[in-house]
């Protein structure tokens, strides 16, 4: 599983040094479980992807939609996503849903660094992928693009995305980890009796 | 010792061994099919919120007023210990007799909160030092 990461050129002290904390020291050395067996990886993959735990993390106005993601509308919960948890150690999927601004980048960092491996990342809305409005000349505050400081998997624009276009990044996100698109067997609905 | 004794005692260590074996063995499979977890440099911090903790558990100070409450608690404690005793003669002796005495037994001993009651021990604000003047 390959994270995308942006390139560490032309970003400004402070964000080079907060970046320092995840990058060079963990996922790259990664080498997996001790026994590698192919078929135990598959089950322990498809595992995962249908049960995600996002955690109850909202930066700014795109979590409004993440919240409407979760509700009864438009209902994560049919794809194993439901739990959304307030402690990072019970998750394994941050969505970022917003602006992140110098302030709470270092908030950001530790909540990364506490979530247990592995873990996954979805940059929601233009703000969270590359500082969105905020990449003026004036800026002096916002994070362009938060995969300058974690490495993201799943970018989902929009400002804000729909909860339709979250559900199709959570999609994305279940396909890279388990290599299938829709990894629960999902039976169609039969069709009414009163349609052709 | 006789060879069936033995025989009995093996019996009994083949189950044990097999129990052990069937309560670690998730441990070990566990242990070797898992993803390697990665530490951070914070990945450990106790206070999960996002920020970094400051000072430590031990710098909080509470008033002091709390220790009548823990005696207020003790009261209580003794109350419900006293009530055992009566649990075991309770059929001893007729229904409305033992009722009457075990509420007779109660009252008497609410009487400790009420005297804490009157003493002032449930009024936090007397205890309070004066800082303005």
């Amino acid at each position: 599983m390959e994270k995308k990461t942006a390139k560490d050129t032309g970003l400004d002290a402070f964000t080079q040094e907060l970046r320092q904390r995840v990058y060079g020291v963990g996922e790259e050395h990664d080498k997996g479980p001790l026994l590698k067996l192919d078929m135990a990886d598959k089950i322990l993959r498809f595992c995962q992807a249908n049960s995600l735990w996002p955690m109850t993390f909202g930066l700014a106005c795109c979590a409004i939609e993440m919240m409407a993601t979760g509700m009864a509308r438009i209902d994560m919960a049919r794809y194993g996503a439901e739990v959304f948890r307030p402690s990072a150690r019970q998750c394994d999927l941050m969505i970022v849903s917003g602006t992140v601004n110098k302030k709470m980048a270092p908030a950001l960092m530790t909540l990364y660094e506490q979530m247990p491996y592995p873990k996954w990342v979805i940059a929601m809305g233009n703000c969270a992928i590359s500082g969105g409005p905020f990449a003026v000349e004036e800026n002096y505050n916002v994070i362009l693009g938060v995969d300058t400081l974690i490495p993201v998997d799943v970018y989902v624009p929009g400002c804000p995305p729909r909860p339709e276009a979250l559900m199709q990044g959570l999609f994305k996100l279940q396909e890279k980890i388990s290599g299938v698109r829709h990894p629960f067997p999902q039976t169609p609905h039969p069709p009414r009796e009163n349609s052709e | 010792m006789s060879p069936d004794y033995l025989i009995d005692s093996l019996y009994i260590m083949v189950f044990l061994i097999g129990g052990a074996i069937a309560a670690f063995a998730p441990f070990v499979l566990s242990y070797l099919l898992r993803p390697k977890h990665i530490f951070y440099k914070k990945t450990c911090q106790a206070y999960e919120c996002g920020m970094d903790p400051f000072g430590t558990a031990w710098d909080f100070r509470y008033g002091i007023s709390y220790y009548l409450y823990a005696l207020m608690f003790l009261v209580f404690d003794v109350d419900i210990l006293f009530l055992f005793p009566i649990v075991e003669v309770f059929h001893t002796v007729s229904a409305i007799r033992g009722i009457l005495e075990l509420f007779i037994f109660i009252f008497i001993l609410s009487l400790a909160i009420v005297y804490a009651w009157v003493k002032g021990a449930f009024d936090w604000k007397k205890r309070l030092p004066k800082i303005q003047g």
